[in-house]
């Protein structure tokens, strides 16, 4: 499938990187009728919680 | 995407409802439609793009049947629809676009002034999930941007190989690979990153360590008052210690004894005195921050005044109740026991008592506080008198305690002025120690008042501290954000090209296998090659571009590789519904292309007219031809229907 | 009929507020002597009636007592008096609310005069307070 084809393309990079590139493509399909869609909102929503995430996962390196 | 069925109303030709279903099996997956020109085969493919996307109906005229609109009476509703079942990934859905409108009495028809659209999900127990963002969940199936690439118009057939097809090329590559979807991903993501930084430039950042460092300033310095208080309190025991070993000395030496004595019962004295006086202090201060009723007597005695009268004017009778007068009324009898008539001067005076009493409860209200306050000229009396006492004491107390200091002093003084040398130095030791104390007591005042300061400036620092804690977290928050989205904006750059390439590279490969296979002067040509500029190329044995000298047919036919490659590649489950593919091929190419063709889709949908199905080309398909039908024009109704073709 | 609840709380206006805490907080009672806001509340209730000086109270206000803490043999009376005596009609004895709107206004404006009266003057509140008294027991 297409999409599992894009999502190894970038298996060389960190796992957050990759869960966030394959949730913006996923975002940006479902949109892709609309010329000028209205993103900005969901794709801050979506690096607000996988940096959530990787901060807590810092935070518990340092414990 | 697998097509299942598709069902008509009164769409364009197709009066009433027209229903027909899909081949979708892995051996006989080819369905064919059969119509001469005109009979419906285009509106057939218009209404799958129509239902699916919204797109293709302009200028091609009304949608809705003439014959059902004909049908119509004047002011009757018209409704029209199409209807598509399909599965995709293991999930059934139906996808359902409709328009309505109102015929009218010249025979046009009004529309409604937007179309209605459904997807719904249907559950493997048959009930049916209505999907709550359809367009998106189509466009996350079969895109609306590449689904010319799919369901393909018969007429455009050789638009990629034209010379001037590369822009084609390149926009069905960027779209069938979701190049246009990595893209915008990667714009998206770099804006995001961009306004991240700007906001991480407003930061905070230092303020919690400066912060850090004036509260353990703070604290240190707080220790150090405390320390230094406590220091204070043991200096003040060890010199008070010190003045009770002087002093029983002294009481011990036989000239002075009876001074130290009197000093000894001075001292009691004077410690009872200041104990009474605080204890007085405290009296006058319970009594004077209780006296404020006291300098409202003349208010008080106005409200009296004011309740007096409306007693006089027989307001609030005070021993009568309103209870008691209705009572009266109600006997016809009088106060005073005898019966009165209906209208009598005696009724009317008890009538006119009730309209001017006021409701029970006031009434004892205004009884209890006329009591209260009448008590209260008697306590304003007490209050000051009792303070008055107060006051006087403590002014006889305060001489009390001075003469007693003075006392105090003059002991000393001839203490100090003894000629016995052992004496006067003892006492000269003991004032010392006395003004120590003073010295003493009076740094603790400053101490306890800095001790304060400090313990509110710290309880401040606290919640600031706090504050800008979930500040910096805020902020790491923020800083990781812009990471995650550079990076990954940065890795979609990086790996674009490549993907892009790679992508280029594997179609241009398979379509010149698929080229090869499809092609009957196979010999002749060497190669098919994309450019990094996506022309699309063939290359002749001589190693020369052969394109000029392509023949239509062959140039179709590269067309259609290149669309079957693109196919084959992308890995899409998704059906080719090609409307009159082989129109303008010769029956060389065509008898190449049906005997390959079936093998390069999942799902295979030919509309074609009856010429372009025939002899050998047909004698290809028969095998993997799962349903057949025949669209039926009806020249009288101007409608068609759609009728299966058994198969034997 | 609606019900109108009758309020449990005392108002200040939030302005007041330090001077109250002023010449309440502490253990020095000669410079801090009243020992409850209630009673800071009436005195400055009866200076205003007194000078005949009353301020609305602002939409900035704050809760510093509760009306059960009133003496019902004292304060209360005391108050529904002064209540009779502004308003000159009786049934705002039965209106809580009411009687207590009249006294903080008085109380909003007689807190200033306190405030200058106790800490204005050269002297220790506690003793300046005496003098209060006795000034105004001759007015």
């Amino acid at each position: 499938m297409l999409r599992e084809k894009l999502n190894q393309l970038f298996t060389l990079y960190d796992p957050a990187i990759q869960t966030l590139i394959s949730e913006v493509l996923t975002l940006e399909q479902a949109y892709i009728s609309m010329e000028r869609p209205h993103i900005k909102e969901p794709i801050d929503q979506i690096v607000s919680r996988l940096a959530s995430k990787e901060l807590e996962r810092i935070d518990e390196q340092k414990d | 995407m697998k097509l299942e069925r598709i069902t008509l109303e009164n769409f364009r030709q197709y009066f009433g409802r027209e229903r027909l279903d899909f081949a979708k099996d892995k051996q006989r997956r080819v369905t064919v439609i059969h119509g001469v020109n005109g009979a419906g085969k285009t509106s057939l493919f218009l209404a799958i793009n129509w239902c699916l996307y919204g797109e293709g109906a302009n200028n091609v005229g009304e949608l809705i049947s003439k014959e059902a609109i004909k049908l119509a009476r004047p002011g009757e509703r018209v409704d029209m629809s199409v209807e598509l079942d399909f599965s995709h990934d293991g999930e059934r859905y139906l996808v359902k676009r409709s328009r309505r409108g109102i015929r009218m009495m010249d025979g046009s028809v009004q529309i409604d002034s937007s179309d209605e659209f459904m997807m719904m999900r249907i559950l493997w127990d048959g009930q049916a999930q209505l999907i709550k963002n359809p367009i998106g969940t189509i466009n996350a199936i079969l895109p609306s941007n590449v689904r010319s690439y799919y369901l393909f118009d018969g007429e455009k057939i050789d638009d990629f190989a034209k010379p001037e097809a590369a822009k084609e090329v390149k926009d069905a590559i960027y779209l069938i690979f979701k190049l246009e979807t990595l893209d915008r991903a990667r714009r998206h993501l770099e804006t995001a990153a961009s306004d991240y930084r700007k906001e991480l430039k407003n930061s905070t950042s230092g303020e919690l360590i400066n912060l850090l460092d004036d509260d353990e300033r703070a604290r240190g310095e707080l220790r150090k008052k405390e320390d230094r208080k406590a220091e204070a309190a043991v200096e003040i025991d060890a010199a008070r210690r010190k003045i009770n070993d002087i002093d029983q000395h002294l009481r011990g030496i036989q000239n002075i004894k009876f001074l130290q004595q009197q000093r000894d019962r001075v001292g009691q004295d004077l410690k009872q005195r200041r104990s009474e006086l605080e204890d007085v202090q405290y009296q006058i201060r319970d009594i004077s921050t209780t006296s404020y009723f006291t300098i409202l007597q003349p208010a008080i005695d106005d409200a009296l005044q004011r309740l007096e009268e409306k007693r006089e004017r027989g307001e609030i009778p005070s021993n009568i109740r309103r209870q008691f007068v209705q009572d009266l009324i109600a006997q016809m009898r009088c106060i005073c026991g005898r019966p009165f008539t209906d209208g009598s001067p005696e009724h009317q005076h008890l009538l006119r008592l009730i309209d001017n009493t006021l409701p029970g409860s006031l009434e004892d209200d205004v009884l209890e506080i006329t009591a209260t306050l009448r008590t209260f000229s008697e306590r304003v009396g007490r209050q000051r008198n009792d303070l008055t006492a107060q006051m006087k004491r403590r002014a006889e107390l305060v001489d009390q305690i001075r003469d007693l200091d003075a006392e105090t002093d003059d002991i000393g003084r001839q203490l100090k002025d003894s000629p016995l040398e052992e004496v006067s130095s003892l006492e000269l030791q003991r004032q010392n120690f006395l003004a120590d104390i003073d010295r003493y007591n009076i740094e603790t005042g400053e101490l306890t008042r800095d001790i304060e300061g400090l313990k509110e400036k710290i309880a401040h620092l606290e919640k600031r501290i706090s504050q800008a804690r979930k500040n910096e977290r805020r902020e790491k928050l923020l800083s990781i954000k812009f990471d995650l989205t550079q990076r990954a904006a940065d890795a979609i750059k990086d790996t674009y090209q490549t993907y892009a390439n790679d992508m280029r590279l594997r179609i241009e490969a398979k379509t010149k296998e698929i080229f090869k296979l499809l092609i009957w002067k196979e010999s002749h040509f060497r190669d098919v090659h994309i450019s990094q500029d996506f022309d699309l190329e063939v290359i002749d044995r001589y190693g020369r571009p052969a394109r000029p000298e392509l023949s239509a047919g062959e140039r179709q036919v590269l067309s259609l590789s290149f669309i079957t490659a693109m196919s084959r590649i992308s890995e899409e489950e998704a059906p080719l519904v090609m409307d009159t593919p082989f129109g303008r091929l010769s029956s060389q190419p065509r008898n190449n292309i049906t005997k390959y063709v079936p093998d390069m889709a999942d799902q295979l949908v030919l509309l074609v007219t009856d010429e372009e199905l025939r002899d050998q080309a047909r004698a290809n398909l028969e095998s993997r031809i799962g349903y057949e039908y025949q669209l039926e024009f009806d020249p009288m109704t101007s409608c068609t229907s759609i009728v299966e073709v058994v198969r034997k | 009929m609606t019900e109108i609840l009758n309020r449990e709380t005392v108002a200040i206006d939030e302005a007041a507020h330090d001077i109250y805490k002023q010449l309440t907080e502490g253990n020095n009672m000669l410079e801090a002597p009243f020992k409850t806001m209630k009673d800071m509340f009436m005195w400055a209730t009866c200076l205003g009636v007194k000078l005949g000086l009353r301020r609305p109270l602002t939409t900035k206000r704050i809760t510093i007592f509760r009306w059960a803490q009133f003496d019902p043999q004292i304060d209360i009376p005391l108050l529904k008096a002064i209540a009779i005596k502004d308003s000159g009609d009786m049934s705002i004895l039965l209106r809580r609310n009411d009687i207590l709107t009249v006294a903080e206004e008085y109380a909003n404006a007689g807190i200033y005069e306190l405030r200058a009266s106790l800490l204005e003057e050269y002297g220790q509140p506690l003793w300046n307070l005496v003098s209060l008294i006795s000034e105004l027991k001759e007015a």
